[in-house]
């Protein structure tokens, strides 16, 4: 974030085209934003706090990042390069290109650090883990531990609270309209954080990806930080790692300056930091025109809002601001050199962009993909969603298709904050009565 | 030059999904290695529901796409020196 | 699919492709493979590409040798590029007597034109910087071994034979192998039945349960092997590192991944693919002390396929006795990619023009107990 509100544009070169890269998910899970730090390469820089005396170079790009001659592969290339079948005409030619090739290839230099310290690893064993502090991992947490069953709870970012962070968050209580009785997300979060304190039992380790569960008679959990690689045994496991922001396919999504939405609200809401202006936001949901409005409200420029929606307090108050909102359009493409100075749109069903909007940074909404993976892999059955992706296959309390694994949140394909809370809530307490039942 | 970016960390345009399935690369794990989506630093987190929606489309329904391609450990790239640790003790030992 | 032909080739692998390769470029086609999934499936898209000829047995280094040679041709015959790069191999001994076997074999090397040179700690440091040199007492190194990418070598190869007529039939799973009086009938598959006087058996891993389906014992076993792989770094290790210690390989991808893996004495003989994490933990402790820069190097991804293996680290090649036209090439454990093309194009002359070559003497389905062949002791992974 620092680094963007330095001013920095592009972070990097892609790998094949050379086209100019930066950050877009600023939640670790792209590439967008790797950077070389105190000589280490390809470090998520989006997830690496700021030090004074930090050593942040950029690592790709000949000669350099900024100004990369190799981009006229991208130029000469038209839309595609099958890099499988050039220079293979004469065996020599082959030899010389390959040698070629090599010089260029790989992302990042080696460490030139000296070989790290070895981190020690922790063994242990658990009765139930739960992967995840977002909404679900935690409101699963809470019911779990209140039925008095001891657990270990792993988040990958430094802070719990995964989405309930987010500026944009609102909830609403069930079963009432959609303006009723909100609650930010933040204040939720308080709420659960208090509960968290009294409870006994949990033992969270945030900063701390799970990035493994290999299956057998128990689970192996991999986890690990800076200081410690955990490798758990468990019985059971609550999945409820979230999902990965998307954008939406159109001609140059790529260009630096082009975010996700939650994305956005992290930068600017969560950070302070604004990657330029003027601003576009594009999306449906409530979140991303209350992201549009607080934006608006701090009194940056929005060249303009898309979105589906023909009314609601948001867009008067956008309107009201002289926000141009625009109805139904969808992105067709970015413009720019080496970062976005417009996007264009077409009418929804149209082809045509007959909207050009001026912009330095865009925040786009396009449906997460749930983040399956891990689930898939300890044995959980998964389903394809056309419009979101892999999502795991659970049933009405959380269970997965193996016994001993529930899940519950955006990764089982549900979207909505309520839902998250609520199903890690049913998943918490299936959990335990799973429990209970082979006790007893 | 005007591409829709479909795998940012390998670079994998559109256009190269479209040109390997004409090919003959008709399911999703050849798909992923003729083209490298989903090979890269991320591992598919931005481009796997994307090529699987692609061929969905083309095959004209979700069959071949009803398995996502093989997932394996590890969910994010890390330094080596954190499993070169032998156990500290903690925990049962394994039997 | 047809429903004849001349000869079957179960198993779309690098063999299985290599021999429909050669004899679809010698002028005959009349040929299907069955591949159970896709290309690439088995062993053939799981191996970390090395290509290297420093054996301790003749038969393999002129095998290797020879397909060293056929390898530098095939990305311009395929027009698929393979990335053939000839970084060579860099073997370390640490105990006296693997510095003894390492010598005479690097003589028997030479013996048969490649080049290995025993070279000394300090030589090996220059050729690989960063090498830990602790505790190592002998060093072999041919600067003509190499890696290269497997999947268009696969691809390519199915390409080429495609475009000559030989169908290659994948997402298509043998059941059945009909023999009568003693003869090959025909194959039953998943999607029908092809009839067909000649069967060959180039499944890997799955060779044995092949073998089943005909009636005949294949003492070939697979085992599990895994593997991992890095971030892609700017090219800083040139050769294959091996250590003959524990069998820990790894070298850098043309994409500058450093890939790799190592032996485990414990893993019992299965069909089990999964990945584990003691292979992680025993291979990153195993890379840091061969090479301490490398912990600081983020590994990206594991996985695991079959060495198809045989009682004496030898392929099982020609035809069965028990049934007349099943034919035997399997059982190259972790070195079968290397030697594929060597082996598709011997076999190919073998099967179409009848030519008479060592190697199916000295591997020859029935040798166990009566002529057993030198156990080949430079196994790696």
């Amino acid at each position: 974030m620092c680094l963007i509100a330095a001013g920095i544009d592009v972070f990097g070169r892609s790998i094949k085209y050379h086209r100019p890269r930066g950050p877009w998910c600023l939640s670790g899970h792209c590439s967008g934003c790797l950077m070389r730090i105190d000589g280490i390469p390809n470090q998520r820089s989006c997830e690496i706090h700021c030090r004074s005396g930090m050593l942040v170079e950029r690592q790709s790009g000949w000669p350099g990042t900024g100004f990369d001659m190799l981009r006229a592969v991208d130029w000469l290339s038209g839309e595609r390069l099958d890099h499988h079948s050039m220079f293979t005409s004469s065996s020599t030619m082959n030899r010389l290109a390959a040698r070629i090739v090599r010089r260029f290839s790989g992302y990042g230099d080696p460490p030139s650090a000296d070989p790290p310290a070895a981190v020690p690893m922790r063994k242990q064993d658990a009765k139930t883990v739960i992967i995840g502090a977002g909404a679900a991992g935690l409101s699963a947490a809470l019911a779990l531990a209140s039925a008095g069953h001891e657990l270990l709870l792993f988040e990958s970012s430094r802070r719990v609270g995964g989405r309930l962070l987010d500026a944009a968050t609102s909830i609403s209580e069930p079963g009432g309209r959609a303006d009723d009785q909100i609650e930010s997300g933040w204040s939720c979060l308080q709420k659960i954080e208090k509960r968290l304190a009294d409870s006994s039992g949990i033992e969270t380790h945030t900063g701390t990806g799970v990035l493994a569960v290999y299956p057998g008679e128990r689970f192996e959990v991999l986890a690990s930080n800076l200081e410690q690689t955990f490798l758990v045994r468990a019985e059971r496991l609550i999945i409820c790692s979230g999902a990965y922001e998307q954008l939406p396919l159109f001609a140059n999504n790529d260009l630096p300056g082009l975010f996700g939405i939650r994305a956005l609200d992290r930068l600017v809401c969560g950070y302070g930091v604004v990657p330029g202006e003027p601003l576009v936001v594009v999306g449906d949901s409530e979140r991303a025109l209350r992201l549009a409005d607080l934006l608006a409200e701090n009194d940056l420029t929005l060249s303009g809002v898309v979105t589906k929606r023909r009314e609601g307090e948001a867009i008067d108050r956008l309107r009201a601001r002289g926000v141009p909102v625009f109805f139904d359009y969808k992105p067709t493409g970015a413009r720019g050199g080496r970062r976005l100075d417009r996007i264009e749109l077409a009418p929804a069903g149209g082809l045509e962009a007959d909207l050009i909007l001026d912009c330095r940074a865009c925040a786009i909404e396009a449906p997460a993909a749930p983040a399956y993976e891990l689930a898939y892999h300890a044995g959980c059955r998964v389903g394809f969603a056309s419009d979101s992706g892999y999502q795991v296959t659970t049933e009405g309390d959380g269970m997965t298709s193996h016994g001993n694994i529930f899940a519950a949140g955006h990764c089982t394909g549900s979207r909505s904050t309520e839902e998250a809370l609520l199903h890690g809530e049913q998943a918490g307490r299936a959990c335990a009565l799973s429990i209970r039942e082979e006790e007893s | 030059m005007s591409k829709t970016i479909v795998c940012r960390c390998e670079d994998v345009s559109l256009s190269d999904l479209e040109d390997a399935f004409k090919q003959g690369y008709h399911d999703l794990e050849s798909l992923k290695r003729y083209t490298g989506f989903s090979t890269g630093f991320c591992q598919g987190k931005g481009c796997t529901a994307h090529a699987a929606r692609f061929l969905a489309g083309l095959q004209g329904g979700d069959d071949m796409v009803a398995d996502p391609p093989r997932v394996r450990p590890l969910l994010h790239p890390t330094p080596a020196i954190r499993f070169a640790g032998e156990d500290d003790g903690g925990g049962e030992e394994n039997t | 699919m047809k429903d004849r032909a001349d000869l079957v080739i179960i198993g779309g692998g690098i063999i299985g492709l290599s021999l429909a390769y050669y004899l679809s470029r010698m002028g005959f086609s009349d040929i299907v493979v069955l591949e159970q999934g896709y290309l690439c499936f088995g062993a053939s898209g799981r191996n970390g590409g090395g290509v290297r000829q420093q054996w301790s047995t003749a038969d393999h280094i002129k095998l290797a040798r020879m397909s060293v040679r056929l390898f530098r041709q095939l990305a311009r015959e395929t027009g698929y590029n393979i990335w053939f790069r000839q970084g060579g191999y860099l073997f370390l001994a640490r105990d006296a007597e693997s510095a003894s076997a390492l010598s005479a074999n690097v003589e028997l090397q030479n013996s048969l034109g490649v080049p290995t040179r025993l070279i000394d700690v300090r030589e090996a440091r220059r050729i690989v910087p960063g090498l830990a040199g602790r505790n190592v007492t002998a060093c072999a190194y041919n600067s003509t071994d190499g890696v290269l990418f497997p999947w268009p070598a696969v691809w390519g190869m199915a390409k080429t034979a495609r475009q000559l007529g030989v169908e290659i039939e994948t997402f298509t799973r043998l059941i059945g192998i009909d023999v009568h009086d003693g003869r090959i009938a025909k194959v039953i598959t998943s999607r029908g039945a092809i009839a067909t006087r000649r069967v060959i058996n180039a499944a890997g891993g799955w060779s044995a349960q092949v073998a089943r389906l005909a009636g005949c014992q294949l003492p070939n076993r697979p085992y599990r092997h895994e593997i991992l792989v890095s971030e892609p770094l700017r090219p800083f290790l040139d050769p294959m590192l091996c250590d003959l210690s524990d069998g820990t390989y790894f070298s850098q991808t043309m994409r500058g991944e450093i890939c790799g893996g190592l032996s485990d004495p414990e893993e019992p003989s299965s069909m089990n693919s999964a990945s584990s994490f003691r292979f992680l933990g025993r291979m990153c402790r195993s890379m840091t002390r061969m090479m301490p820069r490398l912990g600081g190097v983020k590994i990206l991804r594991q996985w695991a396929g079959y060495y198809d293996e045989t009682p004496d680290g030898n392929p099982i090649l020609g035809p069965s006795k028990e049934v007349e036209g099943f034919i035997q090439f399997n059982g190259f454990g972790g070195h079968g990619f290397m030697l594929a093309p060597a082996i598709g194009k011997i076999g190919a002359e073998w099967l179409l023009r009848e030519a008479e070559h060592e190697i199916f003497k000295k591997y020859a389905p029935d040798r166990f107990g009566k002529n057993p062949a030198p156990k080949e002791s430079l196994v790696l992974g």
